[in-house]
Order: structure tokens, then C-alpha cells, then sequence
């Protein structure tokens, strides 16, 4: 290490100490100044560091927690970037606070989840030995642009470390079209035909018609979404036999799934801890990382089973007598997803939807529009009340008033605290859908009201 | 009474929640006991273009419009055309809008010709023009105050002849300079207002509606609703503006 490292360290841990006193995170803006002072501080800390990195539109920060258990049960000492802050100064503060002050790593292993447009200036630095692109959907395009910006930059970020092993959705036709171009290695995860029933194509697709040939695609089965069996019936750009892949689902529960997987053509029944179609990827792509990475097959399995999700990722709390879940919201892929498990569920249930517009959330609410809300209908039965709240808790209002519920049974509430009051005598359960700003704020004061870790204690 | 909406090229023009004003057209027709049919016309479709009250045609991706420039050559463009002329209600929106005009340059100068219906050239510009904005729509476009969301790159200029659809506000508009916001000729809205523009803007979705059924039924009145939540959330945002 030079002096610049050096330097850039203490500053780094000088920064990070400051904001805990005064009782922030403190997970991005320590490395930020670091790299100012040594712009290629993170190269030089992730040098001798095996490094799993996680991108794509949803399931990074599920699929990292479940790469972390997996690591866990094989015994190996990692750090991870369990914040959310996963931009290069977020990354950098990371490693830092891994380190000691000679800049010597104290951990030999990292799981990263890196954010998409981040990733042109963290892989190049980080050179990971396993990337997991998760998916590829509409999101945020007042900051990421289109889709296909995004699959760009992503490849542009794969280009600069060719030795990395690529792990990705085979079901999603974006990702995948990344091992067309690239020289690195790919291994495949995903759903196999009947593995669940499939469903008819969606009216909102991302991924219309072939990235090759701009031919519209033809699909064997859809799980959700674009993903499925896909294949141009011009060029041949087709759906990869997946190496990890769910040929059954089992058991759907309110908490979990119970799997049939083939690991390379193995066969094993896997639980997962976390409920819904889309943590059924995120599990099958964070075993195919953990297993690339050299962690045992019965170890990885068994990681499933027992991990638990990120902040607000289908987070479970007790709130009085009532049974609540938080189930983040950030694009129409993933909200529909929610949908779908709230479809799923037995019981009556009270429905908060939490709209905010920062930054983080994406300043265009339009996304809501693209979220199948219409389907709330066919469960009014066992909707108790539905709640809206957050800065554009008006537009989320009238969104469902367009999607048929009457307006007159809509609460528009902005007080968190009142919310959350005011389900504390409830016997229902209680469904929680913020967006991202909206769940660190909701989260707040859950975890007043019911106990629970700070965001940056992850 | 009922009203023949058209989707024009859902599969590819469909960003940032367009299908939103489908919604809204539908349900403040069917709120008033006029019927609604929408049909989707998708890239490659055979089916004709006559006989449609309304058209509504979206914003889409780079990567789509290359798809769509094929079909609008062949044939699609002049059906737009004759239907425009014959006095049918369009609402477009970026893309959508873009593609009524002369051409789209690119930044780097590559051409991309485009129907020719509305007197108006794109450029793209280095930068993009994104963020919450509203508008004034002149008084042959009723006149009322809108409320959206932007994000364009196209800087959009009108050719003499052809008025604005409004005035901007706050925000850019055509091309955050001359403070014009999209085009109005004949029945043919269009306007760089992105996504659900009709839900939060009651008042400008039932201009449309009116002009159609005027059109096709020699006279209209649409019954007055309810619309304490569309105003509430429209003024909440022209507070913010």
C-alpha cells in the first residue's frame, strides 16, 4: 500500500466512526472521500479477495443473503455489502471497514451486490470470480434508461474481467443474450418446462423480440414476465439448457417453497425460507454462484433452507396478534410478483402501499400503471382495508381507483407512526408495500414498534 | 353510444405505463354509460386502421422503433394519415408523437424518416430532459393545466404552421427552449407527457373523449364525475411544480 492508500484508509474508517456517532450508516460516504483520495483504493483491496458479485433489476439483495448463508455453512470468512449501498463507494467503504489499517484484508471472500449502471466502475476494480446477472426488467428509466442501456452497461462491466464466471437466468432472454458477445464462462440457471403451470404471455413484456434478429420471439412456457422458454424462430437465439435448474415446484406456503432441483443433471429437493415465484429464482441462482464458488452442493442446498432475507425483502414482524410481512416495490416485474403472493395468501389482510419518488425509488411514478393492481379485485373479499401512503400516496390512489376499487375504501394516510398504530390492535394480517425509501422509513418505526436491527446492521 | 378506441403498437410502444391512459379513456366512457371497445393493434398485424374513433399510440425504446419503422412502411403510415385527415381523435405521446413528424436525427446524424402527418422535426440531444413538468394547453386544446412526466432526449421543433398543444409551465417541453409543449392539429394530440398523462389530467382525457363522440354522434355532453381523487393528485403535483 502507498501513502495515498494509507491515507484514504484512515480517512475512510475517520468518517464511518464520525457517522455512527452521530447515529447514521455512514455505508456509502466514507468510501466516496477515500477514492477521491485513491481512486483505485478498491482495486487494491479486493486484490486477494474472492469475490461474488450480484447484479440485475431484482433479487440482488436476496440472492446475496442467500450466497452469504451458503458461505456461512461452508465456513468461510467474508465480508458483504449488506447495506444496500452498492455503488463503488459503498463497495469501497465496505472493504475498508474489512481491513486494517495498513490495508491488509481481513477477510478472504466478499459477496457483493453491485447496482447495474455501477457496475462499469466496480468489476474492473473488483474482479470477481462469479457474477449472477438475476434478471433484466423495466426499471427506473428516469435513471437507468431502457432495459437494453442497461444489459450494456452491464456487458460493458463483464468485458473488462473476461476470467470471471458469468451465472445467468436462462429464462430471461436479456441476460443471457450477455454469453453471446462474451468471451468469459457461463453457467446457466432457471425453471425448467413444468416446473410451474405456465402462463399466458404477458401483456407487458420487456423483451419482445429477438436481441439478435428483431424477430418476435415464441415462447414453449412463460413463468413470469419475459422469462421462459423463449427462442427466435428466425435466427435460433433460444433458451439455454439450464445447469441449476427447478424442474418442480412443490409446495408453495405463505413463508416458503419446497423445490425439485437439478444440480447438473443431479436431482435434490430444496427448501426456501422466503415465500413467492421470484425468491424461487433467487435461490436457484445464488446455489449455482455458491457452487461455483466451491462451496459443497448438501452446504448450498442447505442454505436455502435456513437464510434470512434482507430488510423489507418479504421481512416477517409481529405486531401485536397480527402477522405482518414487508415485501419492497420498486418496478412492475417485481410488484407483480407481490401481487401474485398476496393472491396466494388464506387469510383476510390489511394492504399498505407506501409510494415515495426519491431518488432511490425512481423519480417517475409511472411504473404503477405497468403493475397488474386490476388483480386486487378478484381477492377484495379478504382485503380487510387497503392504506396508502408516501409522497405520491394521491397517484397511488387514483391508480387503484382506475383499477377498479372503489375510491371511498381507500385511507390516504401520510403519519407512518398513525399507520402503524393503528395496526397494532388488528387480528388480520397486515401486507407492507413501500418502495425503497419508503421501506427504510416504514421500516423505522416498525422496529420501534415491534424490535428489530437497524438497516445498516442488516 | 359507444366509442372505438385503438391501441396502436402495445407491444412495442408501451413504456412508462402508456397502457394507464387506455384505462382511464375506458373507465370515464364506461362511468358514463358509453360503451368502450379497445382493440390492440401489434407490429405485423393485418388488420386495418378505418373504422376507429380513437387512436392512442405510446412511447417505446430505442431498440423497438427500429422494429416499427418496417411496419409503418408498410402501409400503416398512410393509414394514420388518411385517419388523421378523416378527423380521428389521436393522442400520442414521445415516441408515439416523434413518429407523426418529418424524421428523428440522431445525435451522432444518423436520419430515421419517420410519416410526415405533423409539420415537426426531432433531434437528439446529449442530454436527457427528465423530471415532473407542466403545461398550459392553448385554448383550441381546452385550455386546461396538465401535469406529467417527461423523459426525452429528442429536442422537438414545430414547423411555422403547426401550433403547440400548450405552453410549458415548468420543465422542457418540445425542447426545453421555446417553451412550446408538443403539437395540436385537427383532432391529433401529441405531447412529450409520458405514461398515465389522462389519470391525473380528468379535464384534458375528457376533451378527447368529447371531440370523438362530437365527431362520430354530431353532439356530446359528458355527465360531470366524481373526481376528487384525479384532482387532488393533480394539484398536489402542480403545488410541487
Amino acid at each position: 500500500m502507498n501513502l495515498k492508500a494509507i491515507l484514504a484508509i484512515a480517512l475512510c474508517k475517520l468518517l464511518r466512526l464520525l457517522s455512527r456517532l452521530l447515529g447514521r450508516g455512514g455505508t456509502a460516504m466514507p468510501g466516496r472521500w477515500a477514492l477521491k483520495l485513491c481512486p483505485d483504493l478498491l482495486a487494491r483491496l479486493s486484490k486477494n479477495v474472492k469475490t461474488v458479485v450480484i447484479t440485475g433489476t431484482n433479487g440482488k439483495t436476496t440472492s446475496a443473503r442467500i450466497v452469504e448463508q451458503a458461505f456461512r455453512e461452508q465456513g468461510l470468512s467474508y465480508l458483504a455489502n449488506r447495506s444496500g449501498a452498492n455503488l463503488l463507494s459503498g463497495v469501497t467503504t465496505e472493504f475498508v471497514m474489512n481491513c486494517t489499517l495498513g490495508g491488509k484484508m481481513k477477510k478472504e471472500y466478499a459477496v457483493i451486490e453491485c447496482d447495474e449502471a455501477a457496475t462499469v466502475k466496480v468489476f474492473p476494480q473488483l474482479r470477481p470470480q462469479v457474477v449472477i446477472v438475476t434478471n433484466l426488467f423495466r426499471d427506473q428509466l428516469d435513471r437507468f434508461g431502457e432495459v437494453t442501456h442497461t444489459l450494456g452497461n452491464i456487458r460493458t462491466a463483464l468485458e473488462s474481467v473476461p476470467e470471471a464466471t458469468i451465472c445467468l437466468n436462462a429464462d430471461c432472454s436479456l441476460c443471457s443474450s450477455l454469453a453471446l458477445s462474451l468471451p468469459n464462462r457461463a453457467v446457466y440457471f432457471g425453471l425448467e418446462q413444468g416446473a410451474v403451470p405456465s402462463r399466458a404471455k404477458a401483456a407487458l413484456s420487456d423483451a419482445t423480440h429477438c436481441i439478435r434478429c428483431k424477430t418476435e420471439y415464441e415462447y414453449d412456457y412463460v413463468s413470469y414476465g419475459h422469462l421462459g422458454g423463449f427462442r427466435c424462430p428466425k435466427c435460433g437465439y433460444a433458451r439455454h439448457a439450464a445447469d441449476y435448474a427447478v424442474t418442480e415446484l412443490i409446495e408453495q406456503r405463505s413463508s416458503g417453497s419446497t423445490v425439485a432441483v437439478s444440480i447438473r443433471g443431479e436431482k435434490q429437493i430444496a427448501e426456501i425460507n422466503l415465500p413467492a415465484l421470484y425468491n424461487v429464482y433467487n435461490a436457484i441462482g445464488a446455489l449455482a454462484a455458491s457452487v461455483e464458488m466451491g462451496v459443497e452442493k448438501e452446504k448450498a442446498l442447505h442454505a436455502l433452507a435456513v437464510f434470512k432475507g434482507g430488510f423489507g425483502r418479504m421481512e416477517a414482524f409481529q405486531l401485536g396478534r397480527a402477522d405482518v410481512r414487508m415485501m419492497l416495490i420498486k418496478n412492475p416485474a417485481g410488484c407483480n410478483q407481490v401481487i401474485d403472493y398476496l393472491e396466494g395468501l388464506r387469510n383476510r389482510f390489511v394492504l399498505v402501499i407506501c409510494l415515495n419518488d426519491r431518488g432511490a425509488d425512481g423519480t417517475d411514478v409511472s411504473w404503477i400503471w405497468d403493475a397488474e393492481f386490476e388483480r386486487l379485485n378478484s381477492i377484495a373479499g379478504r382485503i380487510e382495508k387497503i392504506i396508502v401512503s408516501g409522497d405520491r400516496a394521491q397517484d397511488m390512489r387514483v391508480r387503484l381507483k382506475y383499477a377498479g376499487i372503489p375510491d371511498a375504501s381507500i385511507t390516504v394516510e401520510h403519519d407512518y407512526e398513525k399507520i402503524v398504530s393503528s395496526l397494532e390492535t388488528l387480528e388480520t394480517d397486515i401486507c407492507l408495500m413501500p418502495t425503497y425509501t419508503a421501506t427504510l422509513e416504514l421500516r423505522e418505526v416498525m422496529v420501534r414498534h415491534c424490535g428489530g436491527k437497524q438497516f445498516w446492521e442488516g | 353510444m359507444e366509442l372505438k378506441i385503438c391501441h396502436l403498437y402495445p407491444d412495442v410502444l408501451n413504456l412508462y405505463g402508456d397502457g394507464g391512459n387506455i384505462v382511464c379513456m375506458q373507465k370515464r366512457l364506461l362511468w358514463r354509460g358509453v360503451g368502450a371497445e379497445v382493440t390492440r393493434l401489434g407490429i405485423g398485424s393485418a388488420a386495418s386502421l378505418a373504422g376507429y374513433d380513437l387512436v392512442f399510440i405510446g412511447g417505446g425504446q430505442d431498440f423497438e422503433q427500429q422494429v416499427l419503422l418496417a411496419d409503418l412502411h408498410r402501409g400503416r403510415a398512410d393509414e394514420i394519415r388518411a385517419a388523421a385527415n378523416d378527423g380521428v381523435v389521436f393522442l400520442t405521446i414521445c415516441g408515439g408523437y416523434q413518429m407523426l413528424g418529418h424524421y428523428y436525427e440522431t445525435f451522432d446524424g444518423k436520419r430515421c424518416d419517420f410519416i410526415g402527418l405533423l409539420d415537426l422535426v426531432t433531434v437528439g440531444a446529449k442530454q436527457r430532459m427528465i423530471g415532473n413538468y407542466k403545461f398550459r394547453c392553448t385554448e383550441s386544446a381546452g385550455g386546461s393545466t396538465v401535469v406529467g412526466f417527461e423523459n426525452h432526449s429528442g429536442r422537438t421543433m414545430l414547423g411555422s404552421s403547426l401550433e403547440p398543444l400548450g405552453t410549458v409551465l415548468s420543465g422542457y417541453g418540445n425542447n426545453g427552449e421555446d417553451k412550446t409543449e408538443g403539437a395540436h392539429w385537427k383532432n391529433v394530440f401529441g405531447t412529450y407527457s409520458h405514461g398515465p398523462m389522462l389519470p391525473k389530467n380528468p379535464e384534458f382525457c375528457d376533451l378527447l373523449l368529447r371531440t370523438a363522440l362530437e365527431r362520430k354522434y354530431g353532439s356530446s355532453s359528458l355527465e360531470p364525475l366524481d373526481d376528487a381523487a384525479e384532482k387532488t393528485a393533480h394539484d398536489e403535483m402542480c403545488g410541487k411544480l
